[in-house]
């Protein structure tokens, strides 16, 4: 068995050691390695927001291109920094009010096609279903099946009526539909974890230590 | 002597060629001749900004002699001259010419079969063709539909609200224990952790979550009890902070209010659960909520909630985050009930009144999904009606 | 005013994107795109007040000398050469020796410690399974259960005990789950709605401060 001999390597093993560290408990080198993270990481996101946004957008456009009308958005953006002024730092939420008009008006629609209008779309039971009923992916008794399981679903998200009578049957089947469908995210998602792990142990063992050829 | 070695070596060289199958030995090979594509049909594509021109044709019949694909051929008049615009593999038979000089011009197209063992075919031709831009999205018709109708729905049970009329609200287990799960934090003299999310501010859960935030604040300024609100968006860490600040104010301690309890902490998804895993070991929060969009994280961190003995509230409409939440958490709110909080906690009338129509749409969702399939078995023609009625393109 | 203003923001701004969807010409297109643009350089700011306040934290954790204050320089030093190595290696200043610093602490200690916490996710998995596992009421055993087949059948494990369980996987992933997920997307799509709404028209203004009061 040898050993890596690139002081990289060493840094990169020795901080996932670090990481890995916290399983155990709470410990001083985990404490460290996540600081370090944190710093990196802000600062790593520090230069793409230089490099990409604002040299971008904003300095090579107005510097270069004298797109002088680019310095209205910076204008709306420094009234964030009014925060630090007591009595001015209510102008803080005119870029904030600008945000949310533009994403909730943007996400209004499109939530009513991604999430309603599709969704229906691909409950619906249809004709094509009657080709082969039995089917155990496009025939009519999955369809209902689906269609069933949909309703009821629907229903136990009712919050304005106390869940009673036939409202309160129909919820209990919807959840044993929810639960049955959270199972088979847990379980699909088991694997995916375990190839993560595997992946880092790969790393470990071949690059680190070369114990795997 | 030379002579005879220079032939003797041809001769070889022949015969190994002749010998080796291939193209190098093949006849030439007789360009075959194949049928052009036909009816071409050119017009301007619909519901775009302008500028393309779609183009549609029944394939040649002699695909399977050699045919690769179809070159598409544009100019200015009928006579050309034709420069290339685009080529699709063969089995294909449109082509958007997202290209077009101009709108409101005339262009003519023209389409023929070619690969390389064939002469290029006939060519299959069109026009004129004009692109133009359209002001409305006519394939969107249904979503406008819906946006409008639950627009009115909102508004009718908004106005309802208003008029005083008394809305009941079934108990949200995991919104009924806030009040319990603050209270212990208070008793155990721990802070209150409150994680809102992963997705920026763009994300209308993570909305919900900051609407939370402003009624669990509220609860921890009352009991003053500390809390901490680490971000991963810069956006939304402005925004927790002002209702943070304005919950203390509102209940009348904003010299209680630490401006140090909400900050941020890292953009990096893992950066940010090693942080937040640093203050659960740390700290100690005595509650821990995850309110909000969640991915991979969402299981480190409800876990070592876990383990750390937290009271935990999680709440969520990332669909795959769920299962991992449910197992490790105290209470989760699920999928619609994330947005439902706001208004269950804060008790205002007309929050509540859209939770109304809410309800009321969820109903009118199944309705059409029951009368939708009644309609779309009982007859060809009621069953496109259907498709069309919910067809986005 | 001080409310009264942002309020109008968010109404104008909220109806012309939501009437922007529907719109497809030219004109529209480019006040999308503009306006995207628009918004990143304004929201560059957010960035400045985000950095402040990391910057804060520390700083206090250092001035009050809490337990491992010391990590907190680790941070800080972290965001700055981060930072500074990526703004002076990057396309602003070209200088080598910088982006070549930049490149290797990231591939070497910010990406290692990356993996390494996503790796982690492995043994919090197990640690999850086991919790379900001893989970009572009726409604985690269903999940319990649809998870176990629905692990069982992508692993070849599963296939080895019962050549049917890959497929009765792959169908309790396409059935029962597909629909519970439908209609928890139905509700997800219309809270969301009614939360874009709410805000569009100032109704929901806890964003204000204030709880809409």
């Amino acid at each position: 068995m040898t050993m890596s001999t690139d002081p990289w390597v060493w840094l990169a093993a020795l901080l996932s050691l670090f990481i890995f560290s916290y399983l155990y408990k709470d410990n001083p080198l985990f404490k460290f390695a996540e600081h370090l993270f944190t710093g990196l990481s802000v600062g790593y996101l520090i230069v793409i927001y230089y490099n990409n946004i604002v040299r971008s957008y904003l300095l090579n456009p107005v510097l270069a291109d004298h797109r002088w009308v680019l310095l209205v958005p910076f204008a709306i953006g420094l009234l964030y920094l009014f925060r630090f002024i007591p009595k001015l730092s209510h102008l803080m939420l005119i870029p904030i009010a600008i945000t949310l008009g533009i994403w909730n008006g943007i996400a209004l629609p499109l939530t009513i096609e991604a999430d309603i209008i599709r969704q229906m779309q691909g409950t619906m039971i249809n004709t094509s279903m009657f080709r082969n009923p039995w089917d155990p992916y496009t025939g009519l008794a999955v369809g209902i099946l689906i269609a069933v399981g949909v309703i009821c679903t629907i229903t136990y998200f009712f919050f304005s009526r106390e869940h009673k009578g036939a409202l309160k049957v129909s919820a209990h089947i919807g959840i044993w539909f929810v639960m049955i469908g959270f199972g088979a995210s847990f379980g699909y998602t088991v694997m995916a974890r375990v190839s993560l792990l595997i992946g880092r142990l790969q790393f470990m063992f071949t690059e680190w230590i070369h114990l795997i050829k | 002597m030379r002579t005879i070695a220079l032939a003797g070596l041809v001769l070889l060289w022949t015969a190994w060629a002749a010998a080796i199958p291939g193209p190098a030995a093949a006849p030439p090979p007789q360009p075959a001749t194949v049928a052009p594509p036909s009816d071409l049909a050119a017009g301007d594509t619909p519901n775009d900004a302008g500028q393309s021109i779609s183009l549609t044709w029944r394939p040649s019949p002699d695909e399977a002699l050699g045919v690769e694909g179809y070159e598409i051929l544009r100019a200015e008049s009928a006579e050309g001259p034709y420069a290339k615009v685009g080529y699709v593999p063969s089995g294909f038979g449109s082509f958007d010419d997202q290209a077009v000089p101009r709108d409101g011009r005339d262009f003519f197209y023209r389409v023929r079969a070619v690969g390389a063992g064939i002469a290029p075919s006939e060519v299959a031709a069109a026009g004129p063709a004009r692109s133009s831009q359209q002001w409305y999205n006519a394939a969107r018709t249904n979503a406008l539909v819906g946006t409008l109708l639950f627009t009115l729905i909102v508004i009718y049970f908004i106005q309802g609200a208003r008029r005083g009329r008394h809305l009941f609200i079934r108990r949200i287990a995991g919104l009924a224990a806030v009040e319990e799960a603050v209270g212990r934090a208070t008793e155990m003299g721990k802070p209150i952790l409150f994680c809102p999310g992963m997705d920026p501010v763009t994300s209308i859960s993570t909305l919900a979550a900051l609407n939370i935030l402003g009624q669990v604040a509220k609860k921890a300024a009352e009991y003053d009890t500390p809390l901490v609100v680490p971000n991963r968006d810069p956006i939304v860490y402005t925004v927790a902070e002002a209702i943070v600040k304005e919950a203390y104010a509102e209940i009348g301690r904003p010299d209680a209010y630490n401006h140090d309890s909400v900050f941020y902490l890292t953009d990096s998804q893992m950066g940010y659960t090693s942080g937040v895993n640093g203050i659960m070991a740390r700290e100690r929060p005595a509650t821990n909520f995850f309110m909000g969009y969640f991915y991979a994280e969402s299981l480190v961190l409800a876990e070592t909630g876990a383990a750390t003995g937290a009271i935990q509230i999680a709440g969520t409409d990332s669909i795959t985050q769920l299962p991992f939440f449910i197992t490790a958490c105290d209470y989760t709110l699920m999928g619609e009930e994330l947005y439902a909080a706001s208004a269950y906690l804060g008790k205002q009338p007309m929050l509540i009144g859209t939770l109304k129509a809410q309800d009321w749409s969820k109903a009118l969702v199944g309705l059409l999904l029951v009368a939708g399939a009644a309609l779309a078995l009982s007859g060809p023609g009621l069953r496109q009606f259907v498709l069309r009625l919910l067809s986005i393109d | 005013m001080k409310q009264k203003l942002p309020l109008l923001i968010v109404l104008v701004l909220g109806i012309f994107f939501t009437i922007q969807f529907f719109v497809p010409s030219r004109a529209s297109e480019v006040t999308y795109q503009t306006t995207l643009q628009w918004w990143l350089v304004m929201s560059s700011f957010a960035m400045v007040l985000a950095l402040g306040s990391l910057i804060n934290h520390h700083a206090l954790k250092i001035k009050r000398r809490k337990e491992g204050w010391w990590n907190s320089w680790v941070t800080l030093a972290g965001i700055a050469v981060m930072g500074g190595l990526g703004i002076l290696g990057g396309p602003s200043f070209r200088m080598g020796w910088a982006n070549d610093a930049y490149t290797r602490l990231f591939l070497f200690v910010q990406a290692p410690m990356d993996s390494a916490m996503f790796a982690i996710l492995a043994f919090y998995m197990a640690s999850a399974s086991y919790r379900a596992f001893r989970a009572r009421s009726r409604e985690a055993t269903v999940l319990l259960v649809s998870g176990f087949v629905v692990m069982l059948g992508i692993i070849p494990f599963g296939a080895m005990l019962w050549h049917r369980i890959p497929d009765i996987a792959e169908w309790v992933m396409m059935v029962p789950n597909m629909a519970s997920k439908r209609g928890i997307l139905f509700g997800i799509g219309l809270g969301a709605t009614a939360t874009a709404l709410k805000i569009i028209l100032g109704i929901e203004r806890s964003w204000l401060g204030g709880g809409g009061k």
